[in-house]
């Protein structure tokens, strides 16, 4: 066989070889995540790979017969509407804020930026007990307008990736607008909103998906124990308690599948603008 | 040190102006020294001369009615204790009027931070009275209360943009922070729990059990032990992950690998689902009792791993989330499938806008494809993503999901001293922060270890940034 | 733009004042700022002045706690309740989850959030007691102790105040057995058993690595564990070097038995999983695993009495925690007397019957305790025959992790070759040192 048969043959096949065993490294436990939901043993099926039986049963289970353990529709419509109103307030949190400090010069500037590194140098979990105490005086613990205060009060010191790419926008665009005449905030919602896609899709996915992955805050500002109000990432996390793991695992995996597929399908939609927003941003940083 | 004597600068020039103000201002300005609506109902600005009487009104009564009884209490943080009676007649409770020692601190500081507020509103009303003055005595245009809401959809647009954030990161971040900083410096912990119990300040105590051995404590012995694995995971897990990152995103993106969207796409796959259910699932995956164990003994890989002695021949099973070698090595490798395909993610990105002309004229020269990746590939994404590369530092340092929900009632250390202590030898500091909390309601120590870290990080930040970036480059970028 | 500072600043007064205004209506908040002298009601609500026992129907809002496997049936029990009072108040319960094991954590990280009427193991008490989050028994006091059994009245009791209503007796431990493997004679010293399931291939498990059953091996050495009278710190024997059985003796002990390969030291998940898979033929457990067992052995299924176990050349019988199961009710509840009551009811015999009907778990009640239903089932006679060997559970915080990391030394066979006396010596420094 000469070389160049070598390159234009086995090459290929030894890269696309290498791909292939990666991805089933990566899709392993992610297949094993949807067969287990999908076994008839609720435990932990320890003996084999694939479940022995096969069954519905588990998702059924998660929306027939709602019980205080597992109560996943009012779960996931908690989630939803909690995220929905995250999403919405540190999305724009996060987009004014970075928007000040890319586009605009003002004396507070570079001192409000310098508190915002020192700030996020905190480990976040340090501050958990205190927030909580502020929300009880407040009253709002146990309400989930509590739980997207939470989550969306602070969101403005993530606001460094979306400044850098706002950085990247040429601000001779921004100046001819202000020669035409327009003002700060029309400059802001007419010209450069537009033309930041990328990085408000990038922020609008990464607020969304923070109370679906959360379940520290949550519990402790959730704490009545009343399992109508948890979310899902509490529920599911509940359910691997050392007294319920043996009948609820199966319906964990069951609940993960359901929570992975919106998500999934949202990060496989959105790959491009995640790409093009995150690298517009970490490319300073 | 310039940016020191920048700061002192400006702090002496705001209480001259309020001198000058003070002395050279006429009736007006002195009268709003009283009340702080006086200037503006002078220069006819009805509308904000009543708001800024209101805000007065409303400020004062806060501190009076509020803020003193906290303050009065905040140097003992309380002494009442509080005392709870049965009364069988009423079928009530009673309660004596206690002190809560955590509300006194929380609302202490908040009031006294009004209060500081307050002060600064204060005089720089004075000083922009005055102006005002000076405006109408130049016979120049005073701004009308429509002219000056219009300004911050202009001008002043960036404080549109930002009170309300940064309202958001002070109520949410910044008095907390405050609050759990000072609680390092008193004794709330375990036996000193309100309401039942009071707590107060104790000085550096804390920090002293910190970094002293005693007998009793080994908070001094655990501290080095886990401060030591958390520094190597987080410069594992960066490095991992990085490396990892960019050779999948570079063997992705090459021209030859066929339906590279597909490929990527397994991989993002692995990252949206959210990670408190892959975490835990993985970790029942490779449970002592799990179902690698199983596969592994019956393809004879355990018997091996023992001949070759890297298991316990006392064991008949790998201990992949249960020895802390193999745990930390485990867990490693479980953060390289969680964290590659972020990197991939965003080397993608940054490798698309690698300048095609620098590759082809290195490909030209005749260098071949590693040389190109080691001299020209690797310098450039350094480059560009530097600074992302220290926040990756921080964030594991401070990385709480794979850690916790990996090792989190699995784990058990077999160092007696680090038990006492409710540590282990896979804890990072965050986590042990966590559980000093969760489970020993031990919020002094857990407040000496987050400030810890915080120095920790902050020492790094420094550095890195220091060597990273010569200078500011924001400005000539755009 | 020095306004815009000003500016900036009025928001964050704004925000402040703001924080305030909600912060005011708060009862508790005004409350703690006024003068120490006058006394207030805890409830603080408007209901508290106008409210007499004699007096009409007043509203009444309950939260109640129980683990999630019993929501169903407490819910009927609840409903039950609110039948029954329904000419003295309008009561409504809301039911919350929360595990019997994990009540006390909850609780303590903020106590004034707890449910009013809460369940929970009583080893928890002390903790809950020290940090005052239980409010003590004064309505029926007399009949409750007359209707429970004395050591599950003691259980419920810290310094002469009963804290709690005792609602099982069967949270202890014992070993369950399968009859096909084991002869009466096997299960009654350890070395036996162990012989009998390696002659059979199968091993026998006990959660060696946990401090709750690792005491077993210590008690039956007639070494002490236990709380000093400020009811947090720990008091601790195990490394005692002058008594008859030393604390290397038990070590030792334990290393053999942890070293034979019919014994495995299993979680209380992977004892079930082993028990449903036929690995597991006998195992130290308790009764919340009795369904499993039953259902996978049969008429094959047993319990008995924990077994003896050989140290320093003797037969030592293995001791246990006594475990009951407590109903309490939040010392911040504003409904005690109502939560009270209602903690009596899910208490009281009735209940306690139905609880052994649906869950199996043995009754506190002495009425019920004596029925031939009752004795009969094999867990509950077991527990019975553990009694004279096991101990009210009275162990501070401090005790669970250096217990537990010594227990994994043991399981894995002191990986580290440390010497046994340090290690002895250090788990009895964390296990008795102060609370701070």
């Amino acid at each position: 066989m000469s070389r160049r048969v070598m390159k234009r043959i086995v090459n290929p096949i030894i890269r696309h070889a290498v791909l292939l065993f990666l991805s089933v490294v990566w899709l392993v436990p992610i297949v094993w995540l949807v067969c287990t939901s999908f076994s008839d043993y609720p435990g932990i099926n320890i003996r084999t790979f694939l479940p022995e039986g096969w069954t519905f049963k588990n998702y059924t289970l998660l929306f027939s017969d709602p019980d205080s353990v597992a109560n996943f529709p009012k779960w996931f419509m908690n989630t939803f509407i909690i995220a929905i109103f995250t999403c919405l307030i540190s999305s724009s949190f996060v987009l004014m804020v970075s928007y000040a400090t890319s586009c605009m010069r003002f004396k507070m500037r570079k001192p409000l930026m310098n508190i915002a590194i020192i700030l996020n140098l905190f480990p976040g979990f340090l501050t958990m007990i205190a927030i909580y105490f502020i929300l009880k005086e407040l009253n709002l613990t146990n309400s989930h307008l509590g739980l997207i205060l939470v989550y969306a009060g602070s969101s403005g010191l993530g606001y460094l990736v979306a400044k850098g790419f706002f950085d990247t926008i040429p601000s001779s665009l921004r100046e001819s607008a202000r020669i035409e005449g327009a003002s700060e905030d029309q400059i802001f919602l007419k010209i450069v909103i537009p033309m930041s896609k990328p990085i408000i899709v990038y922020t609008v996915i990464n607020s969304f998906l923070a109370p679906w992955m959360d379940f520290v805050m949550a519990k402790l500002v959730l704490n009545s124990g009343l399992s109508k109000d948890w979310t899902v990432a509490i529920g599911l996390y509940n359910m691997l308690g050392k007294t319920l793991i043996n009948s609820y695992f199966a319906r964990f995996c069951a609940g993960g599948v359901l929570v992975s597929i919106p998500i999934s399908v949202l990060f496989i939609i959105m790959q491009k603008f995640y790409v093009e927003g995150i690298t517009g941003g970490a490319v300073k940083g | 040190m310039k940016s020191i004597k920048n700061f002192f600068c400006s702090i002496g020039r705001f209480f001259k102006d309020f001198g000058v103000a003070v002395v050279k201002g006429d009736i007006w300005v002195k009268l709003s020294l009283l009340i702080m609506g006086a200037g503006y109902f002078g220069r006819k600005q009805y509308v904000k001369g009543v708001l800024m009487t209101a805000l007065q009104a409303v400020i004062i009564a806060f501190t009076v009615l509020f803020g003193l009884p906290y303050i009065g209490k905040f140097d003992t943080l309380g002494d009442v204790q509080r005392e709870s009676v049965y009364d069988p007649a009423l079928r009530k409770n009673v309660v004596n009027d206690y002190d809560h020692s955590f509300k006194i601190l929380l609302f202490g500081l908040i009031s006294i931070i009004v209060i500081i507020v307050a002060v600064v509103i204060w005089i720089r009303n004075v000083v922009s009275v005055r102006k005002l003055q000076v405006l109408a005595e130049n016979g120049k245009h005073i701004n009308t209360f429509r002219e000056d809401v219009r300004e911050f959809r202009n001008g002043k647009f960036h404080i549109t943009l930002l009170s309300l954030p940064v309202s958001g990161i002070v109520c949410f971040t910044i008095v907390p922070l405050l609050v759990i900083i000072l609680v390092a410096f008193t004794s709330y912990n375990k036996t000193h729990m309100p309401p039942a119990e009071l707590f107060t300040w104790v000085g550096f105590d804390n920090f002293e059990k910190m970094f002293s051995s005693s007998l009793t404590t080994t908070f001094n012995y655990s501290f080095g032990k886990v401060l030591s694995w958390t520094l190597i995971w987080a410069v594992a897990a960066t490095a991992t992950t990085y490396i990892g990152g960019i050779l999948l995103s570079m063997f992705l993106n090459n021209s030859k690998t066929k339906l590279p969207k597909m490929w990527r796409t397994f991989f993002v796959i692995a990252i949206a689902v959210p990670q408190f259910v892959s975490l835990l699932l993985v970790r029942n995956f490779f449970a002592d009792m799990g179902i690698v164990n199983t596969i592994c003994n019956n393809l004879g890989i355990t018997d091996f791993l023992k001949e070759i002695g890297w298991v316990r021949s006392s064991l008949d099973h790998i201990p992949f989330l249960t020895d802390p070698t193999w745990a930390k090595f485990t867990i490693i490798i479980i953060n390289i499938w969680v964290g590659v395909p972020y990197l991939m993610l965003i080397a993608t990105g940054v490798l698309m806008n690698i300048p095609t002309d620098l590759t082809e004229a290195a490909r030209i020269d005749g260098a071949n494809g590693f040389q190109i990746f080691r001299k020209i590939t690797m310098p450039y994404m350094l480059f560009v993503t530097g600074p992302y590369l220290v926040t990756q530092f921080v964030g594991n340092i401070n990385n709480f999901n794979v850690i916790y929900l990996l090792t989190n009632d699995v784990y058990i250390t077999l160092d007696q001293k680090l038990a006492n202590s409710t540590a282990t030898e896979v804890d990072l500091l965050v986590t042990w922060l966590f559980k000093l909390t969760q489970n020993d309601y031990n919020y002094n120590m857990a407040s000496v270890i987050g400030i810890m870290v915080f120095i920790i990080c902050a020492v790094f930040t420094l550095v890195a940034f220091n060597f990273m970036i010569k200078g500011d480059r924001e400005e000539d970028f755009q | 733009m020095k306004k815009k500072l000003l500016a900036t600043l009025l928001a964050v007064a704004l925000m402040a004042t703001s924080l305030v205004g909600c912060g005011g209506k708060d009862d508790e908040g005004s409350k703690d700022s006024g003068n120490a002298g006058n006394t207030t009601n805890d409830g603080g609500s408007s209901d508290a002045g106008d409210t007499t026992p004699s007096g009409e129907k007043e509203d009444v809002a309950l939260v109640m706690w129980g683990a999630e496997e019993h929501q169903t049936m407490l819910r009927t029990m609840a409903d039950e309740f609110i039948a029954a009072y329904a000419d003295q108040a309008n009561i409504t319960i809301d039911l919350g989850v929360q595990s019997e094991a994990g009540t006390k954590d909850t609780i303590l990280t903020d106590p004034t959030a707890a449910a009013d009427v809460f369940a929970f193991a009583d080893d928890q008490i002390n903790e809950l007691v020290a940090n005052k989050c239980l409010q003590p028994v004064v309505e029926n006091t007399d009949a409750i102790i007359a209707a429970n059994s004395a050591a599950s009245i003691d259980a419920a009791t810290v310094d002469g105040t009963l804290y709690a209503y005792p609602m099982t007796a069967s949270n202890g431990y014992f070993m369950y057995y399968n009859k096909e493997y084991f002869t009466e004679e096997d299960v009654k010293t350890l070395d036996g058993m162990i012989a009998a399931a390696e002659a059979a291939g199968k091993q026998i498990s006990m959660t060696v690595n946990d401090g709750w059953y690792l005491y077993s091996f210590f008690a039956g050495a007639g070494l002490t564990v236990g709380l000093e009278a400020d009811g947090v710190t720990n008091y601790c024997t195990w490394n005692a070097t002058d008594t008859a059985i030393t604390g290397v003796d038990v070590a030792n002990a334990l290393l053999d038995i942890c070293a034979k390969p019919g014994f495995a030291v299993l979680s209380d998940a992977e004892f079930a999983t082993g028990v449903k898979d036929g690995s597991i033929i006998a195992g130290v457990n308790g009764t919340w695993n009795a369904t499993t067992a039953q259902d996978a052995w049969g008429d094959n299924y047993a319990a008995v009495k924990l077994p003896t176990y050989t140290v320093a050349g003797q037969q030592a019988q293995m001791c246990s925690f006594a475990g009951f199961k407590l109903v309490g009710v939040s010392a911040y509840s504003e409904q005690p007397y109502w939560a009270m009551m209602l903690a009596e009811w899910i208490t009281n015999e009735t209940n306690q019957a139905t609880r052994f009907d649906l869950t199996g778990e043995g009754p506190s009640n002495v009425n019920i305790a004596g029925t031939d239903k009752v004795l009969s089932a094999p867990a509950i006679a077991a527990l019975a025959s553990q009694a004279s060997y096991a101990t009210a559970q009275r162990v501070g915080g401090n005790y669970w992790s250096p217990a537990q990391t010594f227990g994994q030394n043991m399981a894995d066979g002191n990986p580290n070759g440390e010497d046994l006396q340090t290690l002895l010596d250090t788990m009895v420094e964390g296990i008795t040192a102060p609370v701070q």
